[in-house]
């Protein structure tokens, strides 16, 4: 039998054929892996927000925000305390958080660009935003709880910040690197002093995307509990006192999910649904002011 | 044609980074209410020479200039030359629009305020002026408080020129200032720098042979970080005296 041109050819047909068939049902199988992974990953998430929701808003009542708890074990009361503990404590770790984590950013970007020093603070910065949270509230616990001798509001704070702040300086040192060099030189030529040039020009610049990262650092740590435990405790009283210790919503949670009343379990999974709303409408906001700037 | 010297240079060598050598025994005059065209090959030295004028290099680690800039009559390139002053005295237009994220009449107001201006009445009465200076005015006037990013690419640049016109400054430096833009937009600029030569000097940085021809009084063509030759356009162009000159603007190389 003589090989003719038209053999090879039959055999490459085949050969490809048999190519194609594979691709394909490996293609098919990668997309079925895939979907069920995508589908478990969703499934659980709407079982949780939807238990969250269903649970939350038949839990919901106007004596939640009005009033403080009642003596356990007795009906009623609120969780007034707990709100104004969280909003307390959020304030003023946003306070402290936001302009180290912009000033440090900026620093990263500007003055240290492109600087060995500035590699290595933004991978540590990586880091750290990984590092689990409860970790921050035991450093926090021996820094400033034990030393002070009590729980307090500020500590609470504090922790919080430290988790905000590689989180604020990361965003703002990108943004700040995506606002393009030759504006900088544009706003020099004119006889700008740097520090000019960084609020007025590059700030500018950048401000929705630096806006966007704080509103994300504000819903990452507005859900946290671990680091608070260890900081700002508990307290079930009413209390605006930022040097004692002072209640907030996750670590109300935490308790009264943990605790023996039917209404306690309640009040925590509105106080559950309140918050989720809370991280839910920042996070909404920040992608759509993030949105909106790229469409300009 | 004789005219005042507005800016000396006297064997200028520049560095990039402790010893790279950018250029070489640099000297010419530029002269005061003349257009001056720098040419050459891409990595001749012309840009780098232009910001040499305001000292842009200053922005950037181990630079090193030898010889003297005489800025009427003064050495620019002193240490203890104060560089806002310096940059608001001698502006710079880039090869890419550079508007401010903010909006047409805030772009121009900056380069005021820099200056100390604050008055509102003021900053109105020279946006104005700047506007109507750099043939922007009746374009924008409906709109001063849009945004800059807004405007075309060609008016975006006229927008930067009225900036820096803004500061009245007494030298403006253009670097490819029509690079980025379309024919229509490129001959607007270039009438503009025509025009605005009655009252500064300017400095024109180009790739467009045409351009420089068609712009300017005095030519200097650039290679490899020297100056080739200097003198006036036209006879750079109809009748140079060395064989590089020509054949760079015959187009043999470049």
């Amino acid at each position: 039998m003589q090989f003719s041109p038209s053999h090879y050819l039959g055999a490459g047909l085949l050969y490809s054929m048999n190519i194609e068939r594979k691709r394909r049902i490996e293609g098919f199988i990668a997309l079925m892996l895939s979907s069920f992974a995508a589908l478990a990953g969703l499934f659980w998430l709407v079982f949780i927000l939807g238990d969250v929701i269903i649970h939350g808003i038949g839990a919901l009542n106007l004596n939640l925000f009005l009033h403080d708890p009642a003596p356990a074990g007795v009906a009623g009361g609120g969780l007034r305390h707990a709100f104004v503990g969280q909003l307390m404590i959020t304030i003023f770790a946003t306070l402290i958080g936001v302009p180290v984590g912009v000033l440090g950013g900026t620093f990263l970007a500007e003055y240290a660009r492109r600087t060995g020093f500035a590699r290595v603070i933004s991978v540590l910065a990586d880091i750290i935003v990984s590092v689990p949270s409860i970790v921050v509230g035991t450093f926090i616990y021996a820094l400033l709880v034990r030393p002070l001798g009590h729980f307090s509001g500020w500590a609470g704070a504090v922790a919080l910040s430290i988790i905000m702040i590689p989180v604020v300086l990361r965003t703002t040192e990108d943004m700040l690197s995506m606002v393009p060099w030759t504006l900088r030189e544009a706003a020099f030529a004119l006889g700008a002093p740097y520090y000019k040039v960084i609020v007025q020009i590059v700030y500018r610049g950048a401000a929705t995307g630096i806006l966007t990262g704080i509103l994300l650092s504000i819903a990452r740590v507005a859900g946290e509990t671990a680091p608070l435990l260890f900081t700002s405790f508990n307290n079930n009283f009413f209390s605006w006192d930022m040097n004692r210790p002072i209640a907030s919503l996750t670590v109300t949670i935490f308790q009264y999910a943990m605790g023996p009343y039917e209404d306690w379990h309640q009040q925590a999974w509105a106080a559950a649904f309140i918050v989720t709303l809370f991280i839910l409408a920042l996070t909404l906001l920040g992608r759509f002011i993030l949105k909106w700037r790229f469409k300009q | 044609m004789t005219a005042e010297i507005e800016i000396e240079v006297k064997n200028l060598d520049f560095y990039y980074s402790g010893d790279v050598m950018a250029l070489q025994d640099i000297s010419l005059p530029i002269y005061s209410h003349r257009v001056t065209a720098l040419i050459g090959p891409s990595g001749c030295g012309k840009t780098t020479l232009l910001r040499c004028f305001n000292r842009m290099h200053d922005l950037y680690p181990h630079h090193r200039y030898d010889g003297q800039i005489l800025f009427q009559g003064k050495d620019i390139l002193q240490k203890d030359v104060d560089l806002i002053n310096l940059r608001s005295r001698i502006g710079m237009v880039f090869q890419k629009p550079t508007p401010f994220p903010m909006s047409i009449a805030e772009n121009i107001a900056y380069g005021l305020r820099l200056k100390g201006i604050t008055n509102r009445g003021e900053l109105i009465g020279r946006i104005e002026q700047a506007l109507k200076h750099a043939a922007l005015w009746n374009e924008v006037r409906d709109k001063l408080n849009a945004s800059a990013y807004e405007l075309s690419g060609g008016q975006q640049q006229r927008l930067v020129i009225a900036r820096a016109l803004a500061v009245e400054p007494e030298v403006l430096l253009f670097d490819e200032p029509t690079s980025a833009l379309d024919p229509l937009s490129t001959a607007k600029i270039e009438e503009l720098v025509v025009t605005l030569k009655k009252e500064i000097s300017i400095i024109i940085v180009t790739h467009n042979m045409q351009q420089a021809a068609r712009v300017s009084d005095m030519t200097g063509f650039l290679y490899l970080g020297e100056l080739i030759e200097y003198g006036s356009t036209e006879k750079i162009f109809t009748n140079p005296d060395k064989k590089q000159t020509d054949d760079y603007i015959t187009g043999r190389f470049g």
